[in-house]
């Protein structure tokens, strides 16, 4: 295959994952005795109808972005980053300490809080590095485990050490430390911004640094990698730091610019939702982005959703699912050698038609 | 009962699910099939066991249908592993998102939204009759639900069908090395299907044992990571079946020491003792290191044409 047509399959597999998951999703709604053409207007009204509603899209979006990029980035250079979630919280949990603590205020504040979010993150993703690279272990269960260990002491942090009175939850940080807001009338802060300049910069590292394609190239093949003299072990480290330290800086970010609490649930499936938008994104920094979006965009629809046609929102969790589920095979798919065979028998006659396709 | 006694008894049946859903992944490899979605399928066993068992009733039949709808996820993943090839570890992630949503939903299309929750019956133990009233023994061994003896059994069947028979031979050939056993005249590809069919099934079994023998009730999450610790679980007993029942036994030990630690209450908050496990599967596999035990063509694609 050709590059250009690579690259259109992988457009076109994730479309029609993305169309068959929405044709499943309106006939479960039907099934459930729904308007399913309603219930995907006001889908889509919710996310993007209103400028206050894109804003609420991309608010939710941000977090997103940030553990996709996370999943993205480790898994490019060969390692399964699971922890994403984990990492995430830990950069929460140190913002929210010096955010209510550390008596700073304003810039300095914010600047502090988001670089020891990003360093608690980056030194959560690097456990499961050093396991790998010392220890030759599977990094996948570490990350996992660690991911529960975090969610557990964040419960510390809320129930016990920081109890907001009888309430489980942390008081609210200073308004001084929050991350203000890019446009007054739409929600979404600078964490967006910062969220999406992380993007690009992860993408102009991989794909236009030469330490980026070596990355690229130990995530390819590692054997290979060792051979030509690359230093694989410090890739694979750096990948997981880095790679721990852009949830970690999500982590803080969607405290100062979200949720200014830590609280039960805060974060949950962050870090599994990033694998997946990373996976449908095929780990390209920029396509995982707008595919954070997508998803965000059909949290916030899903609420207008049930509230107007009673459909419940956790049909489009099971989208989200599906897009996965579909995205993941599809692109096994046209990797076979019978696909690519079949392929060239149906463009055998029209040649022109095959290449619009 | 003593808190030592306590905590064995605890032990053993923290151990059950654990080693139900082990074994569905040392089927799964023993084939050449890492399948890192036992979280999800358990999580789907769970909840089908548990709406089953809420419906009739029957904590038998919640135990089957869990395996039953196991089994059908797991298909998706068989089919997209085996004949598309796809990497088998993302789309085990893939059946990780998938399965807990689909079981989220049909939670709450079924019961709606309300707080309120919805218990069962749980299955009820059978003593075996002169064995259980010896002391403490009696207790541990022989006065347990019947999924207890069946998970022992289990891994009695399961060491002396890979070690002993010549079916269990041709199957961890499979995992070993796929092209030589297709040249033996094994069919490969059927194997791998099997073993994904045993996989699904005995994951949902110890996700239905969850709600319908353990807990009495469905939460979501309930599963809490006993489908990666059951990964952990293969790798520390060194893909046997004997191995992997010593692992799960010290897992749910593990299990079992928090609860009771919490119930102490030591004044430390509750969430470090529910650390326990996690802690202790992050430990165990640091050091048992990297000697690679496991099926040699654990993971890779088997495609029949290609040399």
């Amino acid at each position: 295959m050709t590059k250009f047509k690579r690259a259109l399959t992988s457009f076109v597999v994730p479309l029609l994952s993305i169309l068959l998951a929405f044709i499943i999703g309106a006939v479960i709604m039907a099934v459930l005795g729904k308007n399913p053409f309603k219930a995907l207007q006001y889908l889509g009204v919710g996310a993007f109808g209103s400028a206050a509603n894109f804003g609420t899209t991309l608010t939710k979006a941000t977090p997103l972005i940030f553990t996709a990029l996370c999943a993205c980035f480790a898994y490019r250079c060969g390692v399964f980053n699971l922890g994403g979630e984990g990492q995430f919280i830990m950069g929460s949990i140190v913002a929210c300490l010096i955010a209510l603590k550390s008596g700073l205020t304003g810039f300095p504040a914010i600047l502090v809080c988001l670089l020891a979010g990003a360093a608690a993150g980056g030194i959560w993703g690097l456990i499961p590095g050093i396991l790998k690279v010392t220890r030759g272990q599977n990094e996948m269960i570490i990350s996992i485990m660690l991911n529960y260990v975090a969610t557990l002491f964040m419960g510390v942090i809320y129930t016990s050490w920081l109890r907001d009175a009888n309430v489980p939850q942390t008081p609210s940080i200073p308004d001084a430390a929050k991350l203000p807001r890019v446009f007054h009338s739409m929600r979404f802060t600078y964490a967006l911004v910062i969220a999406v300049a992380v993007g690009l910069i992860l993408y102009y590292y991989l794909f236009w640094t030469s330490n980026g394609f070596k990355l690229r190239a130990v995530g390819y093949n590692m054997t290979a990698s060792r051979f030509n003299g690359f230093p694989v072990k410090r890739y694979i480290l750096a990948s997981f730091i880095v790679s721990g330290a852009v949830a970690g800086l999500g982590g803080s970010a969607e405290l100062l610019g979200t949720q200014f609490r830590l609280i039960n649930g805060f974060a949950a499936g962050y870090g599994f939702d990033g694998v997946a938008m990373a996976l449908i994104g095929q780990l390209h920094p920029i396509a995982s982005m707008v595919v954070a979006v997508f998803f965000a965009a059909l949290r916030t629809g899903s609420t207008t959703m049930q509230a107007a046609t009673g459909v419940p929102t956790s049909v489009s969790d099971i989208i989200q699912a599906l897009v996965i589920v579909f995205t993941v095979a599809g692109m096994a798919l046209v990797k076979l050698p019978e696909f690519e065979a079949f392929r060239l028998k149906l463009s055998g006659g029209k040649k022109k038609e095959a290449k619009k396709a | 009962m003593s808190f030592a006694a306590n905590l064995i008894l605890a032990s053993v049946r923290m151990a059950v699910p654990l080693l139900f859903i082990a074994l569905a992944e040392l089927y799964s490899e023993r084939a050449g099939m890492v399948n890192i979605g036992l979280e999800g399928l358990a999580a789907i066993g769970s909840l089908v066991g548990f709406l089953v068992c809420f419906i009739t009733g029957s904590a038998w039949l919640g135990i089957l249908a869990g395996a039953v709808a196991a089994l059908a996820v797991n298909m998706i993943y068989a089919f997209a592993t085996v004949t598309l090839c796809a990497n088998q570890i993302v789309y085990g992630m893939a059946i990780n998102i998938f399965a807990p949503a689909l079981a989220s939903f049909i939670y709450r299309v079924y019961f709606g939204s309300g707080s309120e929750l919805s218990q069962i019956t749980l299955m009820s133990g059978i003593g075996i009759p002169g064995l259980k009233d010896i002391p403490f023994l009696g207790d541990l061994l022989f006065n347990q639900t019947p999924m207890v003896y069946l998970a022992y059994l289990l891994v009695i069947v399961t060491v002396i069908y890979f070690g002993k028979t010549r079916s269990g031979l041709n199957f961890k050939s499979v995992g070993e090395h796929p092209k030589a056993a297709a040249t033996l005249g094994i069919p490969v590809i059927r194997v791998k299907y099997i073993a994904c069919m045993l996989c699904g099934a005995l994951a949902g079994i110890g996700g239905a044992y969850l709600t319908t023998c353990y807990a009495n009730t469905y939460t979501e999450g309930n599963v809490a990571g006993r489908g990666f610790i059951a990964l952990a679980a293969v790798i520390f007993g060194r893909w046997t079946g004997g191995g992997i029942l010593l692992a799960c036994l010290f897992f749910g030990f593990c299990d079992a020491l928090q609860i009771r630690l919490q119930v102490a209450n030591f004044g430390l908050p509750y969430q470090f003792f529910q650390m326990i496990p996690y802690i202790a599967t992050v430990v165990v596999l640091s050091l048992i290191g990297s000697k690679k035990a496991g099926p040699r063509a654990g993971g890779q694609p088997y495609r029949r044409e290609e040399r």
